[in-house]
């Protein structure tokens, strides 16, 4: 008898370049062959990618092309960045480039566009890359220099970490969304590194994509290495409606009788918004009902885990009929193009634009305190990005604290960190 | 391989953003280390001399794929020892041929400002007549770091100039 695999046991295993199928442990390494790549535009900015390029490609038709972070571009060092990597795309025959205006920000947009498919290994050098586990896609953020390796071979490598079950049942309360369900698990259990975590459960039939999405994004905030939701029906319906019929997708799933290095239990209906207080995500959070009244001057909704078109919804719902206070600046940032023309057709960037917040083009800039609106000294920020790191946003002196969509637009209302529950008019 | 160095203590959860603040991108590469924990220890960057170990907790270099090793080196740190260590900072420290090791228990066995020994070999690190035992680099790793990383190998194998 074999071992019974995990899910990204199985999806490591059947990806091995020796021997594939045979089941993998912790601890092992295991080189495999990967399935997608995504590069950034952030390779312009690293110090060895322009010096030492790869002479040729693996597949480039398996090699995307994303320009998220550095746009539209803030300095002429960046925008002529930019110019070189658009000749490298043509010159290696990468086709599939998402310029500006033509795409959004990665994880959200693989997803959007089929590059995410269940079963499969996706590589990116960015660490939310684990973003593609909510479609049951073994994606991880390896690092440009990982990246440059994969460019050229078409393989990487993977420690075997433990998994972490995590169970989720019930139905989330109006007014609370993933991120919360994220916010709840960093909070009660902590980081990760190392580990994996897979989510199960009768809980997960009735999460949108976008809101497991938040969920399987957020998790690179517990250092965990992958973050895999099941391909049910709903994940898989997604993904087929994105991928070219011709194409077969060969989802994995995880052996029922698979063994797990810890489980965590989650009652879906039980959980409230929350916050992640100033610095850190792991073991730092709080009900956003225990922090109520602090002052903000700043609130941000988008990012990879928190700009689609179900956070675009919920800030509508709160702003709708309402003002932003005058104390607070509120910017909200669609993750694609895609989204923000859906938004535009449902009258969610009317409302929002009438309540006084700034609609940006879709673009990591807040997020990584790039450009976009970055913060200044003493400000303090509630935001449904994904970070509240020291510095992350802008200057060190200034305070991030990490919340769902509805809260921030709740916050912005208030003029200080509320509870959203009762201000939302509807839920998606 | 084998280390030995000064050792500058660090808390938990050391965050790729103190390590390699996002004003680093607007900067000339060389620039770019003297911002090195600058919000949660200003003037450390100017301290720390080649040869000096960084012992840290749990959560290394969580965050981002930022080369965040890159200023670690730069700065002339010969490794990383901590009591858990986030996997894409891990695995950029040995692509880019910063040694590391994941050590658990290592943030109460050293003092800061003391000599310690770290063996990546066998695991050992050795600090005021005390050892520690954890488990060594796979060697697979340890060959990676000791080609001086992974552009070196792959420049050997022929994939880049
Ligand atoms: S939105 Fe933020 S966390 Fe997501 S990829 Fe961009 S910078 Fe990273």
């Amino acid at each position: 008898m074999s071992r019974p695999q995990t899910q990204i046991e199985r999806t490591l295993s059947l990806h091995a370049t020796e021997a594939p199928g045979r089941p993998v442990e912790p601890e092992e390494f295991v080189e495999v062959e990967v399935d997608r790549l995504v590069l950034l535009d952030m390779a312009a900015t690293h110090p060895e990618f322009l010096a030492h390029l790869p002479r040729r490609v693996h597949r480039p038709e398996r090699v995307a092309w994303v320009f998220d972070h550095l746009v539209p571009a803030p300095t002429v060092e960046l925008a002529s960045g930019l110019v070189k990597l658009r000749e490298l795309a043509a010159r290696w025959g990468i086709t599939s480039v998402f310029d500006i205006g033509r795409g959004g920000i990665s994880h959200p947009l693989m997803a959007e566009k089929g590059w995410v498919r269940p079963g499969e290994i996706l590589a990116n050098t960015d660490s939310h890359t684990c973003a593609a586990g909510a479609l049951g896609c073994a994606g991880r953020g390896v690092g440009m220099l990982e990246v440059m390796s994969i460019l050229s071979t078409g393989r990487t490598w993977f420690r075997v970490g433990e998994t972490v079950r995590a169970s989720l049942s019930g139905h989330l309360a109006p007014g609370v969304a993933g991120k919360d369900v994220f916010l709840s698990l960093a909070g009660e259990f902590g980081a990760i590194p190392g580990r994996n975590i897979e989510f199960a459960g009768d809980g997960i039939a009735g999460l949108p994509i976008p809101t497991r999405q938040a969920i399987a994004t957020m998790c690179a905030e517990i250092s965990a290495e992958f973050a895999l939701f099941p391909p049910d029906a709903r994940a898989l319906d997604y993904v087929r409606a994105r991928v070219p019929a011709d194409e077969p997708l060969a989802p994995v799933r995880a052996d029922p009788d698979a063994s797990y290095a810890a489980e965590w239990r989650v009652d879906l209906s039980g959980v409230e918004p929350l916050v992640a207080l100033p610095n850190r995500v792991a073991r730092n959070v709080r009900l956003v009902s225990e922090v109520a009244g602090v002052t903000i001057t700043r609130a941000v909704v988008g990012s990879c885990a928190n700009g689609t078109i179900e956070d675009l919804e919920a800030v509508a719902n709160v702003l709708r009929g309402r003002r932003v206070h005058p104390g607070v600046v509120f910017t909200v940032t669609p993750t694609t193009s895609d989204v923000m023309a859906e938004a535009a057709r449902r009258g969610l960037i009317d409302t929002i634009v009438a309540a006084g917040a700034l609609v940006t083009s879709p673009t990591c800039g807040a997020c990584f305190g790039g450009h976009m609106g970055v913060l200044g000294d003493g400000e303090v920020c509630v935001t449904s990005t994904t970070r509240n790191f020291q510095g992350r946003m802008g200057s060190p002196n200034a305070k991030i604290y990490l919340a769902s969509s509805a809260t921030v637009a709740a916050s912005a209302v208030a003029g200080c960190l509320a509870d959203p529950r009762g201000l939302e008019g509807k839920r998606p | 391989m084998k280390l030995v160095g000064r050792a500058w203590v660090f808390d938990d959860d050391i965050n790729t953003d103190l390590l390699y603040p996002a004003a680093c991108f607007r900067l000339p590469v060389e620039e770019r280390p003297a911002l090195t924990m600058s919000a949660n220890r200003p003037g450390w960057s100017r301290e720390v001399r080649p040869g000096d170990l960084l012992v840290a907790g749990t959560n290394f270099g969580t965050g981002s794929s930022r080369p965040a090793a890159d200023n670690l080196k730069a700065l002339g740190v010969a490794g990383v020892v901590a009591e858990s260590i986030n996997g894409l900072f891990f695995r950029n420290a040995i692509n880019t041929g910063l040694p590391v090791l994941e050590a658990p228990g290592v943030r109460a066995f050293v003092r800061e400002g003391t000599r310690v020994e770290i063996d990546l070999d066998t695991g050992a690190i050795r600090s005021e007549g005390r050892t520690l035992n954890v488990r060594p680099l796979p060697g697979f790793l340890a060959r990676i770091l000791a080609e001086g990383g992974i552009l070196p190998r792959l420049r050997k194998e022929g994939y880049i100039d």
